[in-house]
């Protein structure tokens, strides 16, 4: 029977293995190695030694060697083909707790969100037995590998890492997918559930996690640190269906939450996200993100959350992971045609002819309500057939109105559905296409609840205001707490806090509690969490002010006139809906000191203090005589001197007299 | 008090008074310089203090507030920001009343006894640092009645004043040694006067402060740590900003030794004339704190009549009065190039404040040699003869 099931699972491999191959062979992938040469080029690289490259390398030579084995495989099992695909058509294979779906959904202005979803869940494992006792064992399965023992030694119960960048346009593109719950402030933005005994404990562990992460990500995530890092109070709170299971009884669970606004977001950091996957981005959805198409939207968003959940002793963590863009579509059909932009020769141009028109002088006509394009050409690629392990076969939805028509192509086939999903359930290869004769007409874009926006106020780089704009464009009164941390060298003045209405509200009647905890240098930024309440269809605006200090000529960025990024603020809306959104990070200007300076500082400094109290000491130790006084007693000391001379030349003559006497021996 | 002296007392409230009313944004612009104000005086600071206090809210738990509690407690009594002006207006106008009193214990001097008092009425640093509401307005009426009252022997308030000095702003404390030498027959009753006197402040801002004692760090730890770093006229930000890491704890101790170095030797020095002893520490204070205003600068100035016997032996008085000059034009210009425009860097700034502080020295080093030769012609100024030191 175990020989069987080793038989079974070298044959899966081999087949997987082959069906990789094949698709290898047919999938050109032109230059692939020099536009990776220019990805890297383009993304700045400010990274911890471990770098993806060597995991890349390593993966990549596995599966040149895998094709060889398959090779001895096939000779070996090719008389029994026929029992194996029996075996293989029964439904007792094993099957693994992964699903994954792509969403597309048009956005007014010839925009398109394709949102991945990945879900996936760990297998069992048993509460007070470690990773590393010597007598346990454990099956990933699905399961990232890497992962697990990083929750296990932070004793991390909930993980939420998000890795965002670009503006969500909430006007024309309505709510962020998933209620804005699974997107970040641009930058990175990490927090996390951490069961310790003691706050300390808890930040040690926070800290480690916080490293391991950021290897594992190849990103910086190791500079969060005490300045950084907020202990959320009524923001970012854990969903209240999920119970926090605590091992320890004796322990506490505890919700750290930090972000860093000036993370750049690049394509290494896409490889790592794709490595959790089972697939690793070889085949089902996954196959077709690729880090030039995904970084070149107007918006993307990685995310992934990592929970605990416990059935007495036996638990298990639950993944999802998101990886969320939006497309400005006409302009990436252009580049997948076009990679080097030129300009549109003028037999080609489209020109309002009411207009006067000719080679140098062109209206363009308002973009063409007609599209027709397949997801390949978006991509680069095709999907690579389903993901083959999970109990779901991967699937495919088009969120379109009746203006669209949308198929899934196999081979030169084309297939539609009433609903607009498919399932992808071989290993072909799939593309989908979509074509709409009225692009404008969409599904309803759900309106947000709120509109936020965050700006700096003052012109001086010695202070400033921060004003937030709040916008309820409902006619429900909308209750929501606003979050914001902001770094020590903003010294914030809450009692200049000040609300601007057009309807006479007061701070009172807008902001209903106020959790407060300034900030102290080097050691911990402001905490500020309001509970605010929006009237229905008011605008209103805060305003507070605040000093910036001058930091230590070391603790300046190389770029420090480049100025710093400030997080982005959360606005976690309760009623009407459950909704999250984010300001957009700001750009602090700083006073800089001359960084050529810190010798002449030192020296002109302490010369001027030399100066003072050398004059003062002389002066007070001295006795004070009359010039004619002075000049006869230095004329004593003339005497001295000539005394001391006299001496030398001594000294010298005696020299003379020894030299003459050895000479003359 | 007669009637020339009534005069100058009311005109010093009026003035404060007016200005601030007449003017509300020039507090708010002078509170943002950095010449009137620094983290441990400004007066937005003490605004977020009073804040805390009535919401509740921790008082010293974050790194905003450096100021006394039971200052912050005393400014929270006043509800209306009037009344808040009215005892800024009261606090400078009793400085100008006790400067008036002190110039009555000079009668040798042919100054008539109102003219310090005038003069410091019209001292324009004086004035702007009081409409800035900067919280030295309260150190310095401390010091100026430690100062009097020691003058009319009245050790009893002469120590409590210096206390309170010292609670507001740790520096003065060190004056106590000149102030001794001054109450020559009181000195112990003096000194465990103040000390109880501090003692008991210090105690009741634990009370005060929810019975916790981090408001030492916060009050005292940011001046001696100096870790607040903000451009100032001082000769510790640039210095400490640009210093490596690793020197700054050992400079920091030779800055705060700096500080107090000169206190002693001005006080055992010139023993004999302790009022002038005291001044001198109080010069040299100003020179070396870590946060110093141009109100400092303007109070000391305020006592220069009180040296009219000595006019005759300045040497430098052509070039500390240009060196004042210098600063006070462009000070704010430079900042304003560093800081808005971004058309000068640091370093135009940090010159200014080079100069300033060669200001004081030549000022106090002028005021040492008067003093000395005076010493040496016995009090009789004998200008013609010319003296060195050896």
């Amino acid at each position: 029977m175990r020989a069987n099931l080793v038989c079974l699972w070298a044959f899966i491999a081999a087949r997987n293995s082959i069906a990789v191959n094949s698709i290898d062979d047919e999938l050109v992938i032109p230059n692939e190695t020099e536009s990776a040469g220019s990805a890297d080029q383009t993304c700045s690289i400010l990274k911890s030694s471990n770098s993806p490259e060597n995991n890349t390398y390593t993966v990549g030579k596995k599966e040149r060697e895998e094709p060889e084995i398959v090779e001895e495989l096939e000779i070996g099992l090719d008389g029994d083909t026929k029992i194996n695909a029996v075996l293989f058509s029964n439904e007792t294979i094993i099957k693994y707790p992964f699903g994954e779906e792509l969403t597309l959904k048009p956005l007014p202005r010839n925009f398109m969100l394709a949102s991945f979803a990945f879900e996936l869940q760990s297998n069992n494992f048993t509460v007070g037995k470690t990773e590393s006792a010597y007598d346990t064992y454990r099956h990933y399965t699905v399961f990232p590998k890497a992962l697990s023992p990083i929750l296990e030694y932070t004793q991390t119960r909930q993980l939420h890492l998000r890795f965002t960048h670009g503006r969500w346009d909430a006007e024309s593109w309505g709510q962020l997918p998933h209620n804005g719950t699974k997107s970040g402030g641009n930058g990175v933005e990490l927090w996390a559930v951490v069961e310790a005994g003691s706050q300390h404990e808890a930040f040690e562990n926070w800290i480690m996690l916080a490293n391991s992460l950021s290897g594992l990500f190849c990103s910086s995530i190791n500079f969060i640190d005490v300045e950084k890092t907020t202990y959320p109070v009524s923001s970012f709170q854990p969903a209240e269906e999920r119970t926090i299971p605590i091992f320890n009884s004796s322990n506490q669970a505890y919700l750290l939450r930090a972000a860093l606004a000036n993370e750049p977001i690049c394509t290494e950091n896409l490889t790592p996200f794709l490595k959790l996957l089972p697939t690793r981005g070889r085949s089902g959805i996954s196959s077709l993100l690729d880090g030039h198409k995904v970084f070149d939207s107007n918006w993307h968003s990685l995310s992934i959350d990592v929970e605990t959940s416990c059935n007495g002793d036996t638990c298990q963590y639950q993944m999802e992971e998101n990886i969320e863009m939006v497309f400005n579509v006409p302009n990436s059909l252009a580049r997948a045609d076009n990679p080097i932009p030129k300009p549109v020769r003028d037999s080609d141009l489209q020109c309002d002819e009411s207009k006067p028109h000719d080679s140098w002088e062109c209206f363009p006509l308002p973009q063409s309500k007609h599209t027709n394009f397949q997801l390949s050409k978006l991509f680069g690629k095709k999907i690579l057939g389903s993901n083959l392990i999970s109990e779901n076969p991967s699937k495919v939805c088009a969120q379109v109105s009746d203006s669209w028509t949308v198929y899934v192509g196999i081979d030169d086939d084309l297939f539609a559905t009433d609903d607009n999903c498919f399932t992808i359930k071989n290993d072909q290869l799939h593309d989908i296409h979509l074509k709409s004769d009225n692009t404008a007409h969409l599904k309803e874009c759900e309106d947000v609840p709120l509109f936020v926006s965050r700006s700096l106020t003052g012109y001086g780089q010695d202070s400033g205001g921060l004003r937030t704009v709040f916008s309820n464009p409902s006619n429900e009164s909308v209750q929501a707490i606003y979050f914001e941390s902001l770094p020590w060298y903003m010294r914030l003045y809450l009692s200049s806090l000040k609300i601007e209405s057009d309807a006479g509200l007061e701070i009172g009647d807008v902001i209903k509690s106020t959790f407060y905890l300034p900030a102290i240098d080097r050691e911990r930024p402001t905490h500020l969490e309001f509970n605010i309440t929006i009237p229905a269809e008011t605008t209103l605006a805060l305003t507070y002010q605040f000093d910036k200090a001058l930091l230590k000529y070391a603790e300046y960025p190389p770029d420090a006139n480049h100025g710093f990024e400030i997080e982005s603020a959360l606005v976690t809306v309760l009623t009407p809906i459950h909704y999250e959104m984010r300001t957009t990070t700001l750009l602090l200007s700083l006073s800089t000191p001359d960084f050529s300076m810190p010798y002449n500082v030192i020296i002109l400094t302490s010369t001027v203090m030399g100066l003072a109290f050398g004059t003062l000491f002389n002066l007070m130790v001295k006795k004070l005589v009359t010039i004619e006084e002075a000049d006869k007693k230095a004329s004593a000391k003339v005497g001295l001197k000539a005394k001391l001379i006299a001496k030398l030349k001594k000294l010298k003559g005696k020299g003379d007299k020894v030299n003459q006497l050895k000479k003359d021996q | 008090m007669n009637l020339r002296e009534l005069q100058v007392v009311v005109a010093c409230v009026a003035s404060r008074f007016g200005t601030s009313t007449v003017f509300p944004f020039l507090q708010q612009q002078l509170d943002k310089s950095v010449e009137f104000s620094t983290p441990v005086t400004s007066y937005r600071s003490l605004q977020e203090g009073v804040f805390l206090l009535r919401n509740e809210f921790p008082l010293y738990s974050g790194g905003v507030v450096h100021h006394a509690p039971l200052l912050v407690a005393l400014i929270s009594v006043f509800n209306s920001e009037t009344m808040v002006s009215l005892l800024y207006a009261c606090a400078d106008a009793l400085v100008a009343y006790q400067l008036i009193a002190m110039a009555k214990y000079f009668r040798s001097s042919s100054l008539p006894s109102w003219v310090p008092g005038a003069l410091y009425v019209i001292n324009p640093l004086v004035l702007l640092s009081s409409v800035s509401k900067s919280s030295i307005v309260f150190s310095n009426l401390a010091i100026s009645t430690a100062l009097l009252t020691a003058l009319q022997g009245n050790w009893v308030c002469s120590a409590v004043s210096i206390a309170v000095a010292s609670y507001l702003s740790l520096y003065p404390l060190t004056l106590i040694v000149p102030l001794l030498a001054l109450l020559r027959n009181h000195k112990l009753k003096t000194l465990s006067t103040a000390a109880v006197t501090l003692a008991a402040l210090l105690l009741s801002s634990y009370k005060q402060n929810d019975e916790s004692w981090n408001y030492l760090f916060s009050t005292y730890g940011v001046i001696m740590t100096f870790s607040k770093i903000i451009p100032n006229l001082g000769l510790w930000w640039y210095f400490f900003v640009e210093l490596f890491e690793m020197f700054i704890p050992f400079f920091k101790a030779v800055f705060n030794l700096f500080a107090v170095s000169c206190i002693i030797p001005f006080s055992l020095r010139f023993h004999k004339q302790p009022f002038y002893a005291f001044l001198l520490c109080l010069f040299w204070i100003t020179l070396t704190k870590p946060y110093p205003t141009l109100g400092d600068g303007g109070f000391l100035l305020s006592f220069i009549p009180f040296f009219k016997p000595l006019y005759g032996y300045f040497r430098y008085s052509v070039i500390s009065t240009l060196l004042f000059i210098h600063v006070s034009v462009l000070s704010p210009i430079f900042y304003h190039l560093w800081v808005d425009l971004g058309s000068g860097n640091s370093n135009f700034f940090y010159a200014i404040s080079l100069v300033y502080a060669l200001g004081l020295a030549t000022v106090l080093v002028d005021l040492v040699w008067a003093m000395l030769r005076i010493e040496y012609d016995k009090g009789k100024p004998n200008l013609h003869l010319k003296l060195t030191p050896i």
